[in-house]
């Protein structure tokens, strides 16, 4: 099992595999993401309050969700770099930090659009959900800032690290504030079998479409900016090298 | 695991276990600061004292809301179901307002215990529904209204 995970750390092995993955997953990707958004922003049906506004929830819910994965997703990595000083995590936290970042802008984007139909505002400083998830972008950009105003990668690598690690806990604040507290923010849907009854299959399927989706984009794109790292940081190895004259 | 790294990787869980814990305190000792709204109950329990701006959140009763046809006045009743609290507002409320509809007010209390609001927001539920459905429920007598408890805590 140790060979195994030593092996998954070196990043000429990661970049053989993921090239050979790259293309189903992006046409996986592409299915999702075609029906999804068809489906959800052309022929979901009108809530019976919101009418076609609630459009918009199938983006920003499926956004939303994915974008608390990056967090644990960096606090896996944070502590393989920290205990096993594997590169390849650091190359892969890097480049989600980055894509956790927009992911949050974009959630937060469409959840105003939103807000500003139904709720009557663009924006509740006193709404626990909504701070915290800003807060959520804000600690991703300050992970981002902290790598690049450190010169020695290394050491930025352990720091960006500790602060994904500590940042974590933040997401667990995301997911409960709207238990937790009174806010404007709604609690999560909660799915229904039933077609007679609210939140029924006509709504879930189409989010749980745009989900998959979604987490598939996320997977190309993180997939992709760790093969350009690899390629960058390796440029001196022979197999890298090696691969540049092939081509 | 060679025993360096399993030193370091106790340090790690430490911190995040104590962090947690830390953050879980605050979080607990900070409840009513983080709460974004006061319940019609609580106000009448008087846990808002006079005089103090605050938000407060509920339904609007049904039959309750009385606009003035020559401005943009309206009264209405919020409640929790087990507290009332009118409410007097001046300007436009958001579409979503309406009978039965969750809202947040801000405003103030007067000295006739009319809630003066300068702002309202609606509140959304976590019902999502077809207008056939919605139609279907009302049809058998089970309207949304009446098996989505409030909103709020």
């Amino acid at each position: 099992m140790w060979l195994w995970f030593s092996k998954l750390g070196s990043p000429k092995w990661f970049y053989e595999l993921s090239g050979k993955w790259l293309p189903w997953l992006i046409a996986a990707m592409v299915v999702f993401m075609t029906v999804g958004l068809v489906w959800g922003l052309l022929f979901l049906p009108p809530d019976y309050q919101q009418g076609f506004t609630s459009r918009i929830l199938i983006v920003h819910v499926a956004v939303a969700g994915t974008s608390l994965a990056f967090f644990p997703l960096l606090l896996v990595s944070g502590t393989i770099t920290l205990v096993w000083r594997m590169k390849l995590a650091d190359m892969v936290a890097k480049n989600a930090a980055i894509l956790g970042a927009w992911f949050s802008f974009i959630t937060l984007a469409t959840g105003s659009l939103w807000g500003s139909v139904m709720w009557g505002t663009w924006w509740e400083w006193t709404d626990s959900r909504l701070v915290s998830m800003l807060f959520q972008l804000f600690l991703l950009l300050g992970v981002i800032s902290l790598r690049s105003a450190l010169e020695d990668s290394e050491t930025a690598a352990k720091a960006c690290a500790l602060l994904s690690i500590v940042g974590c806990i933040n997401v667990v604040i995301i997911k409960y504030s709207v238990e937790w507290w009174n806010t404007l923010h709604q609690v999560s849907s909660p799915v229904s079998m039933d077609t007679q009854s609210p939140n029924g299959p006509e709504f879930w399927i189409a989010t749980l479409i745009m989900i998959v989706a979604v987490y598939l984009f996320l997977s190309v794109s993180l997939i992709l900016s760790t093969r350009n790292e690899i390629l960058e940081r390796e440029r001196k190895s022979q197999w890298v090298q090696d691969l540049v004259s092939k081509s | 695991m060679k025993p360096h790294r399993r030193k370091k990787l106790g340090i790690i869980i430490f911190i995040a276990a104590g962090l947690s814990v830390a953050v879980g305190f605050t979080a607990f000792a900070l409840k009513q600061n983080i709460n974004m709204f006061y319940t019609p109950t609580q106000v009448a329990e008087g846990e808002v004292g006079s005089g103090q701006h605050f938000r407060i959140g509920g339904m609007v009763k049904t039959g309750t809301v009385l606009g003035a046809t020559d401005s943009l006045k309206v009264n209405f009743v919020t409640t929790d179901f087990i507290s009332d609290v009118p409410i007097q507002y001046e300007g436009i409320l958001p579409d979503l307002f309406r009978e039965g509809q969750g809202i947040v007010a801000e405003g103030e209390m007067d000295a006739n215990g009319v809630f003066q609001a300068s702002r309202v927001l609606a509140k959304h539920d976590e019902n999502f529904m077809s207008p056939e459905v919605k139609a279907a429920l009302d049809a058998s007598g089970a309207s949304a209204e009446n098996h989505s408890p409030v909103a709020t805590n």
